[in-house]
Order: structure tokens, then C-alpha cells, then sequence
């Protein structure tokens, strides 16, 4: 039995994920220059692509499924990111590094790299978006003499932003700074923008489903404590598509 | 008890035993429109998509993870990937339920051998005595009007078929999640036996489940 017959043998093993950790990590190096292996890989693969339905289905739970959807789509509270994308590919590239400097911490460092890789697609996502842009707007703000700004990348394609806040001040106590779309029919109120000295804040926002059609944004400086549907402090930026 | 595909396409109202509701289906067109719309980010794809694919993933990663919870984070993160990187899909080399499945199950594996879940489901299943079932056969009239339930049935025809020493390998190892070791030392026998069980059972899987690899739910 020479090498390549323990991958032969473990063909149908490595597809159903029954090989031992180390044993899967090998067999996954020998994929990358085996193409004979990869070719009968992709027809096990498809051979088999309807095992997985063998099991009972579970029925929902009350409301599940609504949660789904709006998890997926991001509206199920928004995502506030303050990654920025160097550092989680470094992040992400040091805790690969070290995942294989002893197995006594292995499952701590799995734990870690599932975290960083969800922070790395979001930062794709991101990415895909300021990449993806149609209007990139921007405009400068002074606060209380920090030189700030607030840009907007547009994914026309998506119906998606990412707004970027940076260099803001932490807002005054009782105070918040208020997002808003400018609508069609009016002014609509987006996120509340909690600014960081040290990063940039980043969001991504699906357009409202309210207000009709949107030409633009706005950032104001609201009292903490009101709810107004209109804007009632100081405006620091109004951006038109 | 395997159904050609095209009986399947057409099995959307007329066909079938009439005691039992027509299974529900998503045609070859249907599932090429439902991959388009959500390239383009149709929300409502997304709607729909969840609407047929939650159920059988909730059975994947439950099986796995024996947590509800946790299985429906699985969910979740299936999902999310899909509206994010649908893009990512080689519809050459796959279609979008079978995909979802894998992610799913891929997903599940990964927490299963990331915490001390896996060694915690080790040793229920040892005190228990035996593996979950999970291959109860149909007997509710209305489950065959669930999206799947045709694939479903092939497939459980397909696990019936094993003889049972190999039938408990597989459930183990393809859903349950556990290595070969891991089965060994469950099921008391050599890993090698385990090996030779398993390769017997999926050469023989190839083959029944290869009339229903191009079907579509």
C-alpha cells in the first residue's frame, strides 16, 4: 500500500467528516495538489449530496423562522462594526499560526477562529459593498474642535450602505448622535452612532421600508431621551444622492 | 421505491396516493429562479428559501448537536451565508438545498469539535445504550405535503436497505458527527471494522441514492 492508496481508502471518510482532525487536515493538503482525488471527491460529494434528508425534519419554533430571515438580512438589530479589516485578517492569520503550536489549547483556539471568521465575512461583506458602490458621499464635521466626517458608500445593486463615522467626540452626557435618511416623503430615523476615538465606526443599513424613496442623509445631535420622527438638534451633516 | 425524477416534477398536484396529499415541490425552473432572485437580493427569496429549507435543517443540526438552541444558531449562520455569498454557489457542481445541507452539517461538525459537546454526546449515548433514532418512517397523512418529503422517503429507503451493523455506523458517523475512533470505542469494535463497515455502507449508498443525486425538492 504506498500513499496515495490511504487517501483512496479515505476518499468516502474524508467526504462524510468521519477522519480525525489531524487525519482531515492532511487529507486536505494532499487534495490541494491531487486532482484525481478531487475529481472522485466532487462525485462522492454528489452522490451523496442527499444523505443529509435521511433525518426526521424539525418542526420550527413559533416565530423561527421570521427570526431567520431577519437575522440573515441584518434587521434584526444592526450590526455595529469596528473591525477594521487589516487587523481581523491579522487577527485571523496569528490565531491560524498558533493553532498549530499545541493541541492542549486547540479548542479554545477553534472557538476563537469561528469568531474571527464570522468578523472576517462581515468585513467581506463590508468590503463587497464599499467595493460594490454606485455614490460614495462624504462630507467634513467639526465637533467641538475634533475634525471628523461622515462617508456613505452606496451599493446601488444591494439597496445597502455602509456609513463610516469617524473622528467624532463621544457625544455630550444626554445627548446622542442620530442617524437619518432623507426621504422622498420625509424624514426618517435611522441608528444612533456611538463614536469611538480610536476607530472608526462602521454600520451597514438596509434602506427603510417607510418614507419612499431615498435621496439622502443626514446626522444631527439629538437629546438622548427624545423620539422625535423629525430632526430637532443641531444638524453636522446632510448628504443628497 | 426510487421515483424517476420527472415523476417527481409532476407530482405537484395529480400524482402519488390519493389518501395522502400531493407532495409540494420546487421544480428545476423554480429552484434555478429561487438562485437568481437571490443573487439579486430578493428578500422575498429569502423568505421563501427558509420557509422550505428550515425544516430539514433543523433536522441536520439537531441530530448533531442535541440542542435546540444551538441548532438553531446553525441555522441561522446557514442562512446568513447564503444571503451573503450566494454567489459563492458552483451550480455546476451542486444546487442550492444540497447545499445548504452541507453547510449545515459542516457547520454542526465544527461545534461539535470545537467545545466538549461532542465528549458530553459521547457519553449520553453510552449511558442511553444506543444511538437516537432517526429514521422513524412516515406514518403522519400530512407530512407528505412537507417540501422534501419524496427525497426524504428515497433516502430512508436507501438507510433501510443496509444491514444494521453498518446502518449504526453510518448513523453515528454521518449523523451523529462522530470519527471512526469514536465509533470504535462506542460501538466497542476495532476501528478497523468500523472502516470496512462504513465503506461497505456508502459504496452501497452510492449506488441507491445515484437515480435521486439530480432531483431537486
Amino acid at each position: 500500500m504506498n500513499a496515495h492508496d490511504w487517501f483512496v481508502e479515505h476518499r468516502d471518510t474524508f467526504v462524510i467528516r468521519g477522519l480525525e482532525p489531524e487525519e482531515e487536515r492532511v487529507f486536505l493538503e494532499h487534495l490541494a495538489g491531487c486532482a484525481e482525488c478531487r475529481d472522485e471527491i466532487t462525485r462522492l460529494e454528489r452522490d451523496l449530496r442527499w444523505l443529509p434528508m435521511g433525518v426526521e425534519p424539525t418542526a420550527p419554533r413559533p416565530g423561527l423562522k421570521r427570526r431567520l430571515v431577519e437575522g440573515a438580512l441584518g434587521t434584526r438589530g444592526r450590526r455595529v462594526r469596528w473591525a477594521v479589516p487589516i487587523a481581523a485578517a491579522a487577527a485571523l492569520a496569528l490565531a491560524a499560526g498558533t493553532w498549530w503550536t499545541g493541541r492542549a489549547r486547540e479548542q479554545v483556539l477553534q472557538q476563537r477562529v469561528a469568531q474571527l471568521r464570522q468578523q472576517l465575512d462581515e468585513v467581506r461583506d463590508t468590503l463587497s459593498i464599499i467595493s460594490g458602490a454606485g455614490r460614495v458621499l462624504q462630507a467634513s464635521i467639526t465637533m467641538d474642535g475634533h475634525q471628523g466626517g461622515l462617508m456613505i458608500f452606496a451599493d446601488t445593486k444591494t439597496h445597502r450602505w455602509n456609513v463610516v463615522v469617524h473622528g467624532l467626540p463621544p457625544a455630550h452626557p444626554g445627548e446622542v448622535y442620530q442617524f437619518w435618511f432623507i426621504c422622498s416623503n420625509g424624514m426618517v430615523r435611522g441608528v444612533q452612532i456611538h463614536p469611538n476615538e480610536v476607530a472608526p465606526a462602521f454600520m451597514t443599513l438596509g434602506m427603510p421600508n417607510d418614507g419612499g424613496e431615498v435621496m439622502g442623509a443626514a446626522l444631527t445631535v439629538e437629546a438622548a431621551s427624545g423620539q422625535s420622527p423629525e430632526p430637532k438638534g443641531k444638524e453636522l451633516a446632510h448628504l443628497m444622492l | 421505491m426510487a421515483v424517476p425524477r420527472k415523476s417527481v416534477e409532476q407530482s405537484g398536484g395529480q400524482g402519488g396516493d390519493p389518501a395522502r396529499p400531493p407532495a409540494r415541490v420546487l421544480s428545476p425552473d423554480r429552484e434555478r429562479s429561487l438562485h437568481r432572485r437571490l443573487v439579486a437580493r430578493d428578500e422575498q427569496a429569502l423568505v421563501e428559501l427558509v420557509d422550505v429549507a428550515t425544516p430539514w435543517l433543523l433536522g441536520v443540526t439537531q441530530a448533531m448537536l442535541s440542542d435546540r438552541d444551538e441548532s438553531e444558531e446553525v441555522v441561522q449562520e446557514v442562512f446568513t451565508i447564503i444571503w451573503n455569498r450566494v454567489d459563492l454557489l458552483d451550480r455546476e457542481a451542486t444546487t442550492l438545498i444540497p447545499w445548504l445541507l452541507r453547510i449545515a452539517r459542516n457547520r454542526a461538525i465544527d461545534r461539535l469539535r470545537a467545545g466538549r459537546r461532542r465528549q458530553r454526546k459521547v457519553q449520553r449515548l453510552e449511558s442511553s445504550g444506543g444511538p437516537e433514532e432517526s429514521f422513524t418512517p412516515a406514518t403522519e397523512p400530512d407530512e407528505a405535503a412537507r417540501p422534501g418529503w419524496h427525497v426524504h422517503e428515497s433516502v430512508h429507503a436507501a438507510l433501510r436497505g443496509l444491514p444494521e451493523e453498518q446502518l449504526a455506523a453510518v448513523r453515528l458517523a454521518y449523523f451523529q458527527g462522530l470519527t471512526q475512533s469514536e465509533i470504535a470505542e462506542r460501538l466497542g469494535i476495532p476501528l478497523g471494522t468500523v472502516k470496512t463497515r462504513l465503506r461497505l455502507a456508502f459504496d452501497k449508498l452510492r449506488v441507491t441514492l445515484a437515480p435521486i443525486r439530480d432531483w431537486v425538492l
